[in-house]
Order: structure tokens, then C-alpha cells, then sequence
């Protein structure tokens, strides 16, 4: 029994499981905690749950064979891997890619990005306890899903992007449709701030909640909106930019404090600055060829090693891949973001109260299957 | 007259027509437990969400607890190491409960099975019970709809069977 | 530029590591270093204190060694290094986890993968695989494998 001797109460600390089935993990992450009361002593996040052996099949696949692949890694940016691991192998062996198959490359990806900020949008209010933006945010979510699905034939998970270009031309229903939901967004941009981010309860729950400063941030390679929020400016599309991007005007929106208020702003922010560039990639839209007609059936790639970074919805991502002459990889190896924005939370996230995780955990916006590979 | 032997799994005690209401009741009202593992789980999401409501069909309530769910809808891959919190979970499930595997990858590996995998389970029918299965990489929302059906028909002993049931197949009408 | 200036740097201080300047862009990176083991933590302090964050901690399993590859990169344009390092199947190298903290779990997914050993790390529990696995999938004389190469057969 506790024996109270009337100064000292006797206090133990308690260990909880935090998942791996739990409605706010984001996927299968289980997070040992260390609890003293309501308080956390230690987090210890236990991954793993969602391992499929990415790379060791990369090994055993064909080039063209690991495209399915490369698009369930992160599945929330299923286009943007996609196109990374395209540009990759297009990188490798040395295959030039069409204007008008840049273009509409560019323009899938940024739908797809917008589409997974709106499910992180709207998963994380539910997190917090909202219920409403969620339904919103997929209503709109849907819209992108019915233009990526009328191009493309799928609706999560796509093989879009081909070596040389993609597999099918858009067409006017596909511009149309695009510029009616560019047009939807305009007014529900307001919609969105009147019911989330002037809303005093969400200001309370993420305001100078889980603050990841700028060092911290460097030592643990956390990139995308999680460091933006901190202040640094480093985006792969203005840093190192690929495809068309540098022909693209759009911002790169920073935070300064680097709470989960930052974050939530940043990507709000970058939603528009993503309506911002598929507008003007329609408007400079080239006609031509959609696929380059020169790609050899057999990938005859040289031996050596390449990387290719691009910037996924969570951060910089990158298809590390060595080449030994065959038509497959000899080595694959994927740089996922979400592997940094978990691992900082072995920092963040204790001195923290138990309700408080939860919202740390949801502004990172980890999808576990990317860090399990 | 012949003897019938009950069916193993089934209730020691039968009610014919309140089994049969029962059944009713329990297939208007399944409540699925969250339990997506991968891809499989936003499709899960987005058909409870506002354009493909699985609400309008009882199955709305995602509850949390393993305790508190009639039917486990296991959505994406089983990894080696998820292979028992999946047993765990669907032992402390109470009866009667049902298991949904939807998504090739639950089905029987999807496309990550190859010769000497060393990382997933095949299948979730190596681990629990399967009732329904409804392929696709992923699987859309309607075919999640279309399984969660099958599911109800397959409680109340049949097809047309549900008589709560406000629209007709196509066939029917 | 930071990537410039600590080129400088490692070819004063390290004159024994060969450094290659990647002119057509295929590996992503500005330079890329071959270190012996015994600098590794020397060159990444070098590194820490120039303001770059690790990107990633990989490895290659050839017939002849293992090889590590480190990313380097920091905010700037055309700042992406490499640091490479010959490893044999039986050695340990050193842990760079109290310079960059997030190389803890790196080195613990290379453990994983490939049964390298770090030392310094005082965290080698399994990652990704289950808890009780003594297996390393990525190393070529486990499971299906469809190539087996010595190391100059691919880098020459």
C-alpha cells in the first residue's frame, strides 16, 4: 500500500501504450510512454507495424516493375512519389521528357499535394475533436479525386507518371474541371478560416503546443512544412527545382515560432500557393506530345548511382538508386520525410501533458507506412 | 427425425423468429472498429465521409475499442510484427463479430507477395475468420459499400432478406 | 556557399580522403568523400559545425565490403554531399548519434537491415523488424536476390 506520511505523496510512473490501434496515430505507430500522471516522462515511438520490405523488392524488380511500388510509400502523396521515383530512373538513364508532359506532371502533383494537406486538414481537427472540417475537407478532397480518377483511373494510389512523360493526354474536360475547382476553392478558403483558424479552441490546443525550433529541427533532419514552420525557407521546388517549377512564381510560406499553430498555417498556406501554381501551369500549358515516343522497351540504364530529391507533401523525399547495367536496381533506397518529424519527437514531446501529444502528433502529419517502407 | 447437429460457433440456445429479428437489427447496425493499417484505410475514411456515408447504412459509428465493435474491417498489409495486435484485437472482440478483409494486400498479400517475403502475412485469412472479401488496390468506397452489404445479407440469411433495407437492387426492381 | 568553403576544409584536414566533384548531377550531390573508418566522427563534426543536417545513413552490400553512404545537405542551393565509407562485413564503425541526434535511429535501421554495428550507439534495438528477429533482409545472402557484384564492378 502507499504509505503517506503527509508531505510526500508516493508517486510511480506509469507506462501506456500509445497505439498501435488507436483512432490518431495516423496509421500503425505505437509510442511507449512514460507517464507521471497526466505528464510524459519519456516517449519512445515503436515503428514497424507497417514494414513491407520496399527495398528489398526494389532489388528484385524491374525498373518498370517497382512503379506500383513507389506510390504506396507514401499513399496520401501517391502522384508526387510517383513522379519522384520517374524522374529518378528518367535521371539515371538519361531520357528527355516532353514540355507538355512536364507540365501536366506538375499539375497532378500539385492536386495531389493539395488533396493531402485537406485529409491532414481534416483528420486533424477530428483529432482535436472537431468534427465538421472533416467532412468538409473531404468533400473538396473528392473533387481533386474525381479529376486525378477521370485522367488517370485510379483515385489513390497511381502509376500516372510513365518514363518519358505520362500515359494519357488530358483533355478540356480535365482543364475544366480543374479550373471549376480552382474557382470552388476561392470562397472556401473563408470557410475554412471562420470555422477552424479563428476558432478559440483550436487556437488553444495548437498554440505554443509541441514548439520544434530551428536547431532542433537541423539535428534531426525534420524538413517540409514542420521546418518551414520554424523559420527556414527550404523547399526542393525553389532550392534545387526540377520540372518546371522554376518557371513558376508562388511563395514559399514560413512560420517563426514553429508550434503546431505554425504548422497548420504553413500548409493552410501552401494550399493556396499550390491553386497559385497549377493556375499558371494551365495557363502556360504547351501543346506537343505527351509521352516521348524514344523510350527503348528494355532500360539499358548505365552502371553507377543516382538521387533525385523531390519535394513530397511532408518534406524532402528521395530515390537513392544504384544501377549495375540491369534492368533493375541493385540497391533502392527511399528518404522519406516522415522518418525525421517522428524521430524528433523522442525531444518534443516529453515535459508534454498526454492531450497535448496527441496534437503534436497529428500537426507533424506522419504517414507510417512511408517511415516503415 | 434426424438430429441436428448444431453448427460450430453457433448459439447453444435458437430463437427462430427472434433470431431472425435479431439479425435484422445486427446487420442494420454494424459498428466497424478503426483499423486501417495502410492505403486501404483512407478509402475506409473517405467512405464514411460526406459523398459516399456509410452512416446511411448504420455503419457510420467507427468505434475504437476492439470492446465496443461488431465487425473488424482489417484495411491494408499485415506486417509480421502487426500479425498478433490483429489476433489480440479480434479475441477481444465480443460475439457476434465478423471480419471484413478489404484490399488485395488483406486478401492474400496484394502486390507485395513474392517468393520469399520475409515481411508480411498473406492474408488475413492465416490470422481470423474471413466473412467477406472485397478486392481492388484500393478498393473504392462504393466496393467497400458493396462488401458491407454482402455482409448484411450474409447475416440475415440471404439476399433480399433485409427487409429495413429503403432501396432495391437493380435486379429486383 | 557553405558547401564550397567546406570542401576547402576537408581537403586541409583530411588530405588522405579522396574527394570527387560531381559534374553532370547524377548522384545529387555538390562532392562526395571517401573516408577511412577512422575519421568518420571527425568529418562529421566538421560537417555539424558548418550549420548541414543529415539527410540520410545508408548502406550497399557488395561481395568484397559493405559500403556507408552518408547524406549531407544544408539550406542552400547545390549543398547536397556525400560521405562514403568502406566498411568489411565484419567491422564496427562509430556512431555519429551524439553529433547529429537523429543519426541514432538511422544507424539503427541500418543495424536492421544489414547487421552493421555501431558503436556508441547504446539503442541497437530492432527498428522495423519485429523485436525478436536475428535476420538481415537486405544483405545479398538473405532471401531472393537477383545480383551479387563486387564493388568495382558497379563504381569501377
Amino acid at each position: 500500500m502507499a504509505e503517506q506520511d503527509g508531505t510526500q505523496a508516493y508517486r510511480r510512473i506509469y507506462t501506456l501504450n500509445l497505439g498501435p490501434q488507436h483512432p490518431s496515430t495516423h496509421g500503425v505507430l505505437r509510442i511507449l510512454l512514460d507517464l507521471d500522471g497526466e505528464y510524459i516522462v519519456k516517449a519512445d515511438p515503436i515503428i514497424g507495424y507497417g514494414h513491407r520490405g520496399h527495398e528489398k523488392m526494389g532489388e528484385n524488380r524491374q525498373y518498370k516493375q517497382f512503379l506500383p511500388n513507389a506510390s504506396r510509400l507514401d499513399y496520401l502523396s501517391g502522384m508526387l512519389f510517383n513522379h519522384g521515383f520517374v524522374l529518378a530512373v528518367e535521371k539515371l538513364v538519361g531520357i528527355e521528357v516532353p514540355e507538355r508532359a512536364k507540365y501536366i506532371r506538375v499539375i497532378a502533383s500539385e492536386l495531389n499535394r493539395i488533396s493531402s494537406h485537406l485529409l491532414w486538414f481534416g483528420t486533424y481537427v477530428m483529432d482535436l475533436g472537431g468534427f465538421t472540417p472533416f467532412l468538409y475537407a473531404f468533400d473538396d478532397r473528392e473533387q481533386i479525386l474525381d479529376i486525378l480518377d477521370s485522367v488517370s483511373g485510379s483515385r489513390l494510389t497511381y502509376s500516372y507518371c510513365r518514363f518519358g512523360g505520362v500515359t494519357r493526354d488530358i483533355d478540356s474536360k480535365f482543364i475544366d474541371m480543374t479550373r471549376a475547382f480552382l474557382k470552388r476553392m476561392e470562397t472556401r478558403w473563408a470557410d475554412y478560416d471562420d470555422l477552424v483558424t479563428k476558432n478559440i479552441i483550436f487556437i488553444h490546443r495548437t498554440r505554443d503546443v509541441g514548439i520544434i525550433d530551428a536547431e532542433l529541427a537541423r539535428q534531426y533532419g525534420v524538413t517540409g512544412p514542420n521546418l518551414r514552420a520554424c523559420g527556414v525557407a527550404f523547399d526542393v521546388r525553389r532550392i534545387e527545382p526540377y520540372e518546371v517549377y522554376d518557371r513558376l512564381d508562388f511563395e514559399v510560406p514560413t512560420g517563426s515560432k514553429g508550434d503546431a499553430l505554425d504548422r497548420y498555417n504553413v500548409r493552410f498556406n501552401e494550399m493556396q500557393q499550390s491553386c497559385r501554381i497549377i493556375d499558371q501551369a494551365l495557363d502556360q500549358l504547351p501543346g506537343g506530345d505527351f509521352l516521348t515516343k524514344k523510350v527503348p522497351q528494355k532500360l539499358g540504364p548505365p552502371k553507377g548511382e543516382v538521387y533525385s530529391a523531390f519535394e513530397s507533401a511532408r518534406g524532402l523525399s528521395a530515390f537513392y538508386l544504384v544501377s549495375d547495367g540491369s534492368p533493375g536496381p541493385y540497391r533502392c533506397h527511399i528518404r522519406v520525410p516522415s522518418f525525421g518529424n517522428l524521430n524528433v519527437l523522442n525531444e518534443v514531446l516529453p515535459g508534454t501533458l498526454v492531450a497535448d501529444a496527441i496534437s503534436i502528433l497529428g500537426s507533424i502529419d506522419v504517414v507510417i507506412p512511408e517511415i516503415d517502407r | 427425425m434426424e438430429k441436428k447437429v448444431r453448427e460450430p460457433g453457433a448459439p447453444v440456445v435458437q430463437f427462430a423468429l427472434l433470431d431472425d429479428i435479431l439479425n435484422l437489427a445486427r446487420a442494420n447496425s454494424l459498428w466497424p472498429m478503426t483499423f486501417g493499417l495502410a492505403c486501404c484505410a483512407i478509402e475506409m475514411m473517405a467512405a464514411g465521409a460526406s459523398r459516399f456515408d456509410l452512416d446511411r447504412f448504420g455503419a457510420g459509428v467507427f468505434r475504437p475499442s476492439p470492446r465496443q465493435s461488431d465487425v473488424m474491417i482489417v484495411a491494408g498489409t499485415i506486417a509480421k510484427k502487426m500479425a498478433p495486435a490483429i489476433k489480440m484485437l479480434w479475441d477481444q472482440m465480443p460475439n457476434p463479430k465478423w471480419c471484413i478483409a478489404m484490399g488485395n494486400c488483406a486478401i492474400s498479400g496484394g502486390p507485395f507477395e513474392y517468393e520469399e517475403q520475409y515481411a508480411i502475412v498473406p492474408g488475413a485469412h492465416l490470422l481470423v475468420p474471413v466473412d467477406i472479401i472485397i478486392p481492388g488496390c484500393p478498393p473504392r468506397p462504393e466496393a467497400l459499400i458493396q462488401g458491407l452489404l454482402a455482409l448484411e445479407d450474409k447475416i440475415t440469411g440471404g439476399e433480399g432478406r433485409n427487409l429495413l433495407r429503403r432501396f432495391k437492387r437493380v435486379s429486383e426492381a | 556557399m557553405k558547401a564550397k568553403e567546406l570542401e576547402a576544409v576537408m581537403i586541409e584536414k583530411f588530405p588522405d580522403a579522396p574527394l570527387r566533384r560531381d559534374e553532370t548531377g547524377m548522384t545529387g550531390a555538390l562532392w562526395s568523400i571517401v573516408v577511412p573508418i577512422s575519421i568518420i566522427r571527425d568529418v562529421a563534426k566538421a560537417f555539424g559545425s558548418a550549420g548541414f543536417f543529415l539527410e540520410s545513413i545508408t548502406a550497399l552490400d557488395f561481395e568484397d565490403t559493405f559500403e556507408l553512404v552518408y547524406h549531407f545537405n544544408c539550406y542552400e542551393p547545390k549543398s547536397r554531399l556525400v560521405v562514403r565509407m568502406l566498411c568489411g562485413h565484419d567491422q564496427v564503425p562509430q556512431s555519429i548519434c551524439d553529433i547529429f541526434r537523429g543519426a541514432g535511429w538511422l544507424e539503427r535501421e541500418v543495424h536492421d537491415f544489414f547487421g552493421i554495428s555501431f558503436s556508441g550507439n547504446t539503442d541497437m534495438r530492432p527498428l522495423l523488424l519485429p523485436e525478436d528477429a536475428d535476420y538481415h533482409p537486405l544483405r545479398k545472402t538473405f532471401g531472393k536476390v537477383s545480383a551479387y557484384h563486387k564493388r568495382e564492378e558497379i563504381y569501377g
